[in-house]
Order: structure tokens, then sequence, then C-alpha cells
């Protein structure tokens, strides 16, 4: 920009075309000026945090001022500073045509030779040799895991296990105080995930259970369930004291300590299965075998 | 115009999300808690029953220690002593306001410190349960109290203590702005649907085991109140990625659709 | 010197032609147009900020003792992930602002996405010639959900290894080959150690590389096929108006590059965003509330929260209740929406070429079934928050899921009917017209008759068209 002097006015100069800035394209010039400058000053504003010892709040700030203020200036070149005129552009037919496609199929097929034509053995061969080397090729993929096997379908809990808490400290009758519960491992595997199993404390009479399943619960208070839940596989540690339920938090199911576990609301489809607990004679919890049934969530060949 | 009027309203809508959402209001200037070691006299003891008459007994029955007047009102002798008066009351909980759903909540204390103190002495003597627990978060150790909490807290709590429904209208409360003796008091008596004892291993009140644990747990609850760890900016509640998808919605691609349409001009 | 390098170019590689032709492309300047871009440069920044996280993070399970700034872990055993994490968080200048900034960037990239989509979605810019592109930008949408996913669940936090849980239980409940499938995937039963350094490979390696190479099919077709435009005065299916990728269409589209990035930086220097050092490490006993995935995995966790309680026995083969919500209904959603162009076809009969859009008002099926079906995600999202809700709203957890279990059912029907409603009253009103049309002008004939001249639509490569171009479509 020049200016050139025309008389007692001065006129700003577009060096380029030659041509005057309209009031409202001078007005835009200062805003996106002012816009840039404020954008170097918040430039100059991170250097400072950053070796001031930095500080995530201020610098997200000045980032987004100095970003935001470049931003700022180019939208307001682009709508106000830019001589942009709206322009009609032709669309050209998107297809080659027949012709162009014939072209294509002449230029696939014209050296191929007599054996693609007829349905040689040369062809079957191929095509077996292609498919032969292919699943070959995803032979790779089995090393990624180990069979199944039936690991989902039993955990380290056996007859006599004694129970521990997370800490692998064992667990006596009567430890949990009334209306209180614990997260309970079988001894020697404190934190497997598979085992994780929930010791209530439920009030004497409370529970509904029949008989053979009364018998795995010490004192008739002492129940055990498994912890992982039969819906979506979460820890369910949300226990309710004063309604003898749990709710797992992932998605809402809501387990009745008092009838077995079932679940009374939410998408869980089957109880928490119950560990049968029996005390040993120094008056600790002992597993009476494993879980009779997987623990967890569903899946295809659970119940054979 | 449209635009300044939108872009005022997204700052606004930042500004209240920066503002930590609220769960169940703390009482402000609430009652200190009293160590159990101060002495009550006859007097504290008269005017404890004056009060409860007055205030308790339309509900909870003439005797704190016998049945109360409704089946649903529990009696004073089963609820865990004076340390759930000392925590009913200095939260507000207790006397029941009018309230809907089951869960009590937290509000302004109806008595000062000293009536909360003589109810506590006359409603423990008369329930034979007279100890307010002890505890001293300078005494906890912070780490262990980390691990304590997320083995029997984080599950109704969260880990950060931000609270979290339980259900059927019961409410975990945010734990990020509460005494320690509240922390204590609570794991002591079980309040509501929370497990006595807290999910501890092996918690009998009274024992040096359980005070150092319940020390270590109130340190690291301390903490979430004046540590909180909030680096990275506005915790927009704590309640994790659901506010933040909210934030990244409204104000994220709210701002950048301004910003598309002032940028594309008349277009 | 500028123009010696080119020459230098030039010489060797012809872009000077190249060059030219590309900048002289005209493009339309609807800003609908620029929500495509939005995710575009949410990707940038995330590439950028996601560049310097891998410089900090191991992707390794090890137990490691934690000794950092943050004190109620110091002295726990976490794994190196995890610590990785928190060291960039705390110790590392800049560090947590890039990784806040990488994670909102995320979030907005899926919203800029999805908000594309239904752009493209109500205007019918699905339909022939650009079938192909549409799949494009759903294996695109598919792959940032992935993308997201793995990367949030990579610090090894409580919150986000519930989710791998969760994951782990949905890819089980896959009928026959679910538990083959899970068992290679995560290498074994949970808490399946590989999982992180999978997930790792999955989230710097394959997925951004197949992202980069669809965006780059995605822009390629845009340009081949060139952009669609809203009727209007002077558009017709055999052009283009707008303006030229040079100057204009640059200045805006690096405009808006820098406005996303201001907005991210934003985000991520002042609203806090999934603070692992408070989740803590995982533990695959431990839980913590409230639990929800990130929001756009947040419709599969409202529909699992949703899903009927039925699990299916036969000759002790089990599907799972999961089976239906996070199987079942992706499947056909997904299903649905990535075939919705031969679907509609197969209803509309209509082969034609399209480059003229539609206003959505002028389709009211179609607007119709699109706002049923965001209806039907919308649901699924408020329910994967109802624990949330219901102490927002003071109302039960067991209350928003009835609530919205029956809204499921009706709300999709009534959202069709209302938005079909709507769209043919607003077709009808004399404010915008159905009909655009170029005009008449008048002409009076030397013996005195007169007759009307329809106008062709302004003309040829380079004229100046009126500047009032007569109503656009919304």
């Amino acid at each position: 920009m020049t200016d050139s002097d025309q008389g007692s006015e001065r006129v700003d100069v577009d060096r380029q075309t030659d041509r005057e800035l309209t009031g409202s394209q001078r007005r835009a010039e200062r805003r996106a000026g002012i816009a840039l400058a404020v954008a170097i000053v918040a430039g100059i504003g991170l250097f400072v945090v950053y070796f001031a010892g930095g500080q995530t709040q201020v610098e997200g700030v000045l980032f987004a001022i100095a970003f935001g203020g470049l931003g700022v200036a180019l939208g307001i070149w682009a709508n106000h500073l830019l001589d942009a005129r709206e322009v009609v552009e032709e669309r050209h037919e998107l297809t080659s045509g027949p012709e162009g496609r014939e072209a294509l199929e002449m230029a696939l097929t014209e050296e191929i030779g007599p054996v693609i034509g007829r349905r040689s053995m040369l062809l079957k061969l191929l095509a077996g040799a292609g498919g032969a080397l292919g699943l070959a090729l995803l032979l790779p993929v089995l090393s990624l895991g180990p069979a199944p096997g039936d690991s989902l379908k039993v955990t380290p809990w056996r007859r006599g296990s004694r129970v521990v808490d997370e800490e692998g400290e064992p667990v006596e009758l009567n430890q949990v105080p009334e209306d209180g519960f614990l997260t309970v491992f079988p001894e020697g595997h404190a934190g497997a995930a598979d085992a994780q199993t929930l010791l209530i404390h439920v009030r004497q009479g409370s529970l509904k259970l029949p008989p053979d399943r009364m018998a795995g619960v010490p004192d008739g208070t002492h129940v055990a369930y498994s912890k992982i839940c039969t819906h979506a596989g979460c820890p369910v540690g949300l226990y309710r004291a004063e309604s003898q339920s749990l709710i797992c938090p992932c998605h809402q199911s809501q387990f009745d300590v008092s009838d077995g576990a079932k679940p009374f609301f939410g998408p869980a489809a089957r109880p928490l299965p119950q560990l049968l607990l029996g005390v040993d004679d120094e008056n600790v919890l002992v597993a009476q075998g494993d879980f009779t049934e997987p623990v967890g969530p569903a899946f295809w060949d659970r119940g054979r | 115009m449209r635009r300044t009027a939108i872009l005022l309203g997204g700052v606004a809508v930042l500004a209240l999300l920066l503002t930590p959402a609220t769960g169940a209001a703390t009482a402000p200037g609430a009652a200190r808690a009293v160590a159990a070691r101060q002495p009550d006299s006859p007097a504290l003891d008269a005017r404890g029953r004056e009060l409860y008459q007055n205030a308790c007994a339309s509900c909870h029955g003439p005797d704190p220690s016998g049945p109360s007047y409704y089946p649903l009102v529990p009696s004073l002798k089963d609820v865990g002593g004076a340390a759930a008066v000392d925590w009913a009351l200095r939260t507000g909980r207790m006397p029941w306001k009018d309230n809907k759903g089951p869960a009590i909540a937290r509000g302004e204390p109806r008595f000062n410190e000293e009536d909360t103190r003589a109810l506590v002495v006359y409603i423990g003597k008369a329930v034979s349960d007279a100890q307010v627990p002890d505890v001293d978060p300078t005494r906890g150790n912070l780490q262990r109290g980390r691990e304590l909490y997320s083995q029997a807290c984080a599950a109704c709590h969260g880990m950060n203590g931000a609270g979290a429904a339980l259900g059927g209208q019961n409410i975990a409360v945010s734990l990020q702005d509460i005494k320690p003796v509240d922390v204590a008091e609570a794991i002591k008596i079980g309040p509501g649907q929370m497990p006595v004892g807290g999910g501890l291993a092996d918690y009998e009140y009274g024992t040096a085991h359980s005070r150092q644990e319940v020390d270590d747990i109130a340190a690291y609850v301390e903490s979430l109140r004046t540590t909180p760890y909030n680096e990275g900016g506005a915790p927009i509640g704590g309640k994790g990625p659901v506010p933040e998808g909210f934030v990244a919605w409204v104000i994220g691609l709210g701002i950048l659709i301004v910003a598309a349409r002032w940028i594309a001009g008349r277009g | 010197m500028v123009e010696r390098s080119l020459k230098y170019l030039d010489e060797r590689l012809g872009t000077a032609s190249l060059a030219r032709k590309t900048l002289r492309k005209v493009f339309p300047d609807h800003w609908s147009f620029l929500l495509g871009e939005i995710a575009l440069f949410a990707l940038v920044v995330l590439i950028f900020t996601g560049t310097f996280l891998t410089f900090f993070y191991t992707p390794s399970v090890q137990e490691v003792v934690y000794n950092g700034s943050y004190k109620p872990l110091q002295g726990a055993e976490v794994s190196a992930a995890y610590n990785s994490v928190l060291r960039l968080s705390f110790e590392v200048r800049a560090g947590l602002l890039m990784r806040q900034t990488h994670h909102w960037a995320a979030l907005v990239f899926v919203a800029a996405i999805v908000v594309h989509l239904c752009r493209i979605f109500f205007t019918g810019a699905f339909r022939r010639p650009r079938e192909v592109n549409w799949l494009v930008g759903i294996g695109l949408l598919f792959l940032a959900l992935g993308e997201g996913f793995t990367g949030y669940s990579l610090p090894d936090d409580l919150l986000s290894g519930i989710g791998l849980r969760i994951f782990y239980s949905v890819t089980l409940a896959i009928p026959v080959i679910g538990t083959w499938v899970t068992y290679l995937l995560f290498g074994g039963e949970f808490p399946a150690p590989d999982i992180i350094s999978r997930l790792f490979v999955f989230h710097i390696m394959l997925i951004p590389a197949l992202l980069l190479a669809l965006v780059g099919v995605h822009l390629a077709i845009l340009v081949l096929q060139k952009h669609t435009l809203f009727p209007a005065h002077g558009h017709t299916e055999r052009n283009v108006v707008g303006k030229r990728l040079w100057p204009e269409q640059t200045f805006k589209s690096v405009s808006l590059l820098l406005f996303t990035t201001a907005v991210l930086a934003l985000l991520g220097g002042l609203a806090q965003i999934n603070p692992v050092w408070q989740y803590g490490p995982f533990v695959a006993y431990n839980v913590t509330s409230p639990a929800q995935p990130d929001w756009y995995i947040g419709f599969l966790d409202g529909a699992l929260r949703l899903g009927p309680p039925w699990d299916l026995t036969l000759w002790g083969f089990t599907i799972s209740e999961v089976f239906w919500p996070a199987v079942l209904f992706p499947g056909i959603a997904f299903g649905i929406l990535t075939l919705w162009p031969w679907i509609e076809r197969r209803f509309t009969k209509d082969r034609a070429e399209h480059h003229l859009l539609d206003r959505p008002r002028d389709t009211p099926v179609r607007t119709g079934i699109g706002a049923a079906g965001l209806m039907v995600f919308f649901i699924m999202f408020m329910e994967g928050g109802n624990d949330i809700f219901g102490v927002l709203l003071n109302v039960s957890v067991e209350t928003v899921t009835r609530i919205l279990q029956w809204s499921l059912l009706i709300a999709p029907i009534v959202t069709f009917l209302v938005t079909y409603w709507i769209c043919t009253g607003l077709s009808r009103t004399r404010l915008r017209p159905a009909q655009i049309n170029a005009g008449v002008r008048l002409s009076r004939s030397p013996d005195g008759g007169y007759e009307t001249v329809p106008l062709e639509p302004a003309g040829v490569d380079g004229d100046r068209t009126p500047a009032t171009a007569g109503p656009h479509g919304e």
C-alpha cells in the first residue's frame, strides 16, 4: 500500500491493481490488523509462560487467542479484502462412456493369451492355490490368543479354599460387622479377577434361600456371591445395606441379596452365582467348592 | 446481533459449566463436631431431654431407647448411638424436613453447637452408646487412605468423591466438601443404605486398627476438599464423560459452527 | 527466490499447470459445507497432539512404583502405561495441555462427523454419483469410533478399564464364535494384560493409516465429482457456483483450521477432561461411580442399560442378553445407515445423477426417518447417563429408565410424524417457495405484442453473476 497525494486527500492505493480501498475495506483491514497484533502478543506470552514453568490454563487460553486471532484475521481477509468473485464452472461428464469402458476392456484382454479364455485346469489350480495360501496367511492370527477351553467356566476357588481379603488376610466369621460387606478371594489368589467374591453379613433371618443353599451360609448370615456382574462383567461393588441389595454401576442392574442375588431391575438376566461357604476350626471362612455355574456374563457355550 | 447473542449464550453456558455441579449443598458454618473427651454435665443432659421432647419425640417416641411412633421411623437405639445423632444433626438431616423420597438430604442444621451437644449427650446416655468418634486426618496416611477408599468407598462415592445415584432415589453423597468427623461417623453408623463399617475388612469401633484406618480414609477425603488436583481446569462436576460430552457438543462444536457461519459469510 | 524454487519444481514435476488447475477449482460457499472441514481439522489437531503424546506414553502393563507429584498415589504400584500418563500430565511441561487438547479434539472430531453426516443425509448428497463417498464416510465414522475407544483405554485407568471389561463381555456375546474372537483379540481371559499394547498398535498405527487413506479418498472423490449445490437462482445440475479454491476458499479453510485449533486449545486448557489420576489405576475387582464411556460410545452404554433382560438358552447354547442391545441393534442400525442410498433408491426409484441438493423440507419422508433415527440415538444417549440425569432431575434411576424405554417405542414414530408435518407445512408457505426458477423477462415485439422470455441461469466461467441470487436452501 502506498500513499498517493491527490490534492489534499490521502488515499490508500492497492499497489497491485491500483484500485482504492473502500471505507469498509479499510475498516476490515484495521480489524484484521488488530486481530493479528493480539495474536502476536499471545504468541509472545506463550514463550513467557512456558519458560516461567508453564501453566495449563494460561497456556490453553494463550494458544486459543493466538490461533483465534490469526483465524479472525484470515476470515476478515477472506470476506472483505479479497477481490473474489462468484464463479460458475461447468460440470464435466463423470462417466467415460461405453467407448471408454470398451477401451479399458481391450487394454486388459488384448494380450492376455489363450489360457484365460478357456476354463483351463491351470486357472482352477491357480484359484485353489490362492485360496489355500490366503487361508494359510491367516494362520498367524490364531497365535494371538489361547483357545478358550473351559477357562471361562472355572475360577481358582476350591473346596477348602480359605477366604481372604484383597491383601491376603484370612477372614473370620463375624469379622465383617452386621450390615457390612467385603470383597474376598481364595487364599493364594488374592486379587484374581475371576475369583472376586462379595461376602455380605446380612441380618439374621433375612435370607430366603432353599435349604441346600442355606447350608452354604455360615451362621445363616454370611452369604457370598460372585462380584462379577452377570450382565456385562463389571464388579458389582455397590451394596445397599438397608434394602440388602446390590446395584451395578455400569448399567444399573440390581440384585436382591436376600433372594439369591436375583436381578429385580435392569438388564441383567441371571442372578449372581453363590459361593457356598463353611467355617474351619480356626473360625476362618472357607469355600465348599468352586461356583456351581460359570461366573460373569453369558457366552455361547456357557451351558455345556 | 444474533451472532453476538449466540456467542454470549455460549459464554454463559461455559460459565455455568465451570462452576462445580452441586450435589446436596453442605451446610455452611455447621456446628463443629465435639470430641468425645469433653465433659458432659447434668445441665447438658437436661437441656438435651427438653430439646428431644420438643423436636424429636413426636416421631422417635418419648424414650430414645424405646420404640418409635411410626413403623418407618427407626428407634434411636438401632441407628448407631451418639455418633448417629451428632452426624444427623450437624449435617442438617434431622429433624426431618418435608422431603420427597427416601433419601434424606443434607441441609442447614437446626440446632447450634451447644444444643447439638446437649442432644448427643442425652440420647447417647439413653441408648448406652455415647461415643462420638475421635478422628484426626493428620494422623492418617494419605496413600493408605486412598487405597482403602478405592476398596471400600469408591464404588458408591466415586474415586474423586463426586457421588453417584444408587437406584431408587438413593444417593451416595458427594464427599468433596465434608468434615473428617462426618467420615468417621458415617463409617461407624452406616447411615441409610451405607454399610456399617463402610466396606472395610475388619472394622470394629474403638480398636486402634480401625481408628487408624478411619484416620487414613479421612486424610484422603480431606485431600479431596483441600487439594483436589484439578490441574486440568474446571472439573465440570467431576462426573466424568457425560458432562464432558455435553461440553464438547455445546461449547466445542457450538462455537465452531458459529465460527463456520461467520467464515462462510453471506454465502 | 520463491519464483526460482517454483521453477525448479515445475521443470521436474510439472507442478505449475497442475497447481493452476487445482487452485482455480470452484467450491460453493454455504456454511453447512464446512462441517466436514471441522472434522478434518480436528483430525489435524489429533495427529499433532497425538504424535507428541506418543513420545511419552509407555504401552506396558508392567508394574512400577509411582513417585510423581500426585501425592495420594505415591508409593503405589501402578502399570507403566498409567505411570507414563500421570508423568505426562504432571511432570511434562505443556503435557497436560496436549493431552487434554487431544481428548477434546477426539470428542469434537466425532461430533463434527455426526453433524456432517446429518447434513449429507438430510440434503440427499449421498445420491448418485456420491454413493461410494457415502460408504467411505461411514467407514471414517467407524474408524473414528474405534480410534476414540482405543485411545481413551490406553491410560489403563479404572474408568476405561471398566469399559474394556464391558467390551470384552460384548465380544463374548457374539454367537458361535464369540469366545474365540474375544480370546484372539484380547489374548486370553480378562484382564488380559496384552490388550493395552495391542490397543496401542491399533491406535497409533493401524487405524490412523486407514483413517488417512480414507480421508484422502474422501477428498479426492469430492474434488473429482465437484461439490453439490443448494438449489438457487443460477444453480443447475450442470454447474458449480461458488468461489475458487485460491484465494477465497483457502483463506476460509485456513481460518476454520485456526478456529478449530483455538477452540480445542481453549477447552484443553480450561476444561478438565479424563482426570485419570483421580480415577486411579485399573484394578480388576474395583469400580467407581458414575461409570460411563466417552460420549460417542454412550449410545451403546445406554442401549445396554435399556436392553431387555432376556437371555436365550437352547441345548446348552446361550445367547446373552447383551446380544440384543450391543450386537444386534448396532448391526441393524449401522447396516441401515450404511446401505441407506440403496434403501432409499429402492423406494424412490430415482436413478438420476444429482448435483443439486434437496432442502430437507422438500423430502419429508427422508427427513422424518432421519429425525426418527436421531431420536433413537438420542434416547440411548440419555439412558447412558441415566444415573446422572436422575440425580440432576431428582428422580430415580428406575424412573428415567422406564420413561426412556417407553420413549424408545413411541418417540421415533411421533418424531417421524411431527417432522413430516413440519416439512410439508414449510414447503407450502410462500416465504420459501418450493420452486426456484430463474425468472422471466418481458419483451415487447416491434408490432406491439408482449412475450415472456424465461431467463437462463447465469453463464460462463468468469462472469460476474448478480449479487442477489435468490433464496437459498437452509
